[in-house]
């Protein structure tokens, strides 16, 4: 009864269809995107949050958002794929920005550079694809980005800690991701036949 | 702020390193500008792959088993006017009516329609049914609701005529026992003034007792988390 688009081939289908499934109610179709995401997911929110409750907290609202929120997707403004993972990442740096609220005392220690968040941050990038393309960046480029994805900074909060004029992020970030663009590019294409 | 100031901030946008102030100004000018919309959706797709760029690890199967918990449908509630409600237990003859009064409400729009014939046909065929049985459940609450049931057809519906507000960030929940082990059946919210029926389908052989617990809304809980205000032996 539930089932309103039966996805008897859900293995094959694709990501939008089964985001549009389970925009009407399908949970056969929230089950396959579950388990093709879900990884992703977890991974991201646990290399940015790092503590197991608040991960698994993410996971399940974004999961949760991709059951109620489906149906706000456009396939006009991205990959169903993008639009899961941003999810994930828009909620990661919500709660590693409240994360680092509560910890103000680590966050100090953090902003005075006495532990090596960039260097720690760049060395744990674990996709030899990602890595090599991040690699290729110029080194100010690369922490910006760095900083940003993976840390969860505010472009205002990485020029402080650089000391650099806000402007300067801006375009670091920016040269940065149309780098990344063209690096990753070829190999996006490859991977969505 | 112009197109090309905010043109700027677009790769800060794609990566969420705006603050909230600046990512709703962004979001604003996005809703006006074409040109904006498909460079975030160019550079999201970027920002997708340094995710794979993070330790791979497999999450924990009990995650998995809650977050599908979560958003096991609801069975729609169906309200019908008070009055046939009184003659529910009745006559065969007064389903008819009610069916045609069915008014199905549910959070899917898009699903409505769908699963307000599936309701009906469930609630006509129990109703309908000479083996169908009726139990009422008491408990700690003032309530009038009564669960008929359909064992040869594993069919049931919840009846409910007159219950509480549970407050609102909470839900009732109904939960088949079978021995020790709760299944839940549903969430539901009663409607004020108005008789609610909540359907089932289960194998009803398979269970001793029938209860309704309050949980948190608005997709109601994998496991009861209080003991029911509301039960009865089936
Ligand atoms: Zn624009």
């Amino acid at each position: 009864m539930r089932g309103l688009l039966s996805l008897r081939h859900s293995g094959s289908a694709t990501d939008e269809a089964l985001l549009a499934a389970a925009a009407q109610g399908d949970v056969r179709a929230f089950e396959a995107l579950y388990d093709r995401y879900s990884r992703a997911v977890y991974s991201l929110a646990l290399r940015m949050l790092r503590d197991a409750k608040a991960v698994e907290e993410v996971t399940q609202e974004v999961f949760l958002s991709v059951w109620r929120g489906g149906r706000d997707y456009d396939p006009r403004r991205g990959s169903a794929r993008s639009w899961i993972l941003a999810l994930a990442h828009h909620k990661s740096v919500d709660a590693v920005r409240h994360q680092r609220l509560r910890a103000a005392d680590r966050l100090s220690e953090e902003m005075t550079g006495e532990t090596d968040v960039v260097g720690e941050a760049i060395r744990s990038v674990e996709g030899a694809r990602v890595r090599e393309a991040l690699a290729a960046l110029s080194e100010v480029q690369r922490e910006a980005i760095t900083l940003a994805y993976y840390q969860g900074y505010t472009q205002q909060e990485i020029a402080d800690r650089l000391g650099l004029p806000l402007g300067t992020v801006k375009t670091r970030m920016r040269d940065g991701m149309l780098r990344l663009r063209i690096l990753l590019g070829r190999s996006m294409q490859g991977e969505q036949t | 702020m112009t197109h090309g100031e905010l043109k700027e901030d677009i790769a800060a946008y794609a990566l969420d390193a705006l603050a909230p102030e600046e990512a709703r100004k962004v979001e604003a000018h996005l809703r006006a500008c074409e040109e904006c919309r498909s460079e975030v959706a160019a550079l999201r797709e970027v920002a997708g792959e340094l995710a794979s760029g993070a330790p791979m690890v497999e999450p924990p199967s009990a995650l998995r088993a809650r977050v599908l918990a979560a958003v096991r449908p609801t069975p729609p509630a169906v309200t019908l006017p008070r009055a046939w409600a009184v003659s529910l237990a009745g006559a065969a003859a007064a389903v008819l009516l009610i069916l045609a009064g069915l008014t199905v409400s549910l959070q899917r729009e898009r699903a409505a329609l769908h699963a307000r014939l599936a309701a009906q046909g469930q609630v006509l065929a129990l109703l309908a049914s000479p083996t169908a049985k009726t139990a009422s459940l008491t408990g700690t609450v003032p309530a009038g609701v009564r669960f008929v049931y359909d064992p040869d057809r594993r069919r049931a519906a919840l009846v409910v005529t007159d219950l509480r507000d549970p407050g609102r960030e909470f839900v009732y929940q109904l939960w088949l026992i079978a021995g020790q082990q709760p299944e839940s059946a549903g969430v539901f919210r009663p409607v004020p003034g108005q008789p609610i029926i909540v359907p089932v389908a289960a194998d009803l052989a398979r269970y001793q007792v029938v209860a309704i617990t309050v949980e948190r809304g608005p997709h109601g809980v994998p496991r009861p988390t209080a003991t029911p205000i509301l039960l009865a032996k089936i």
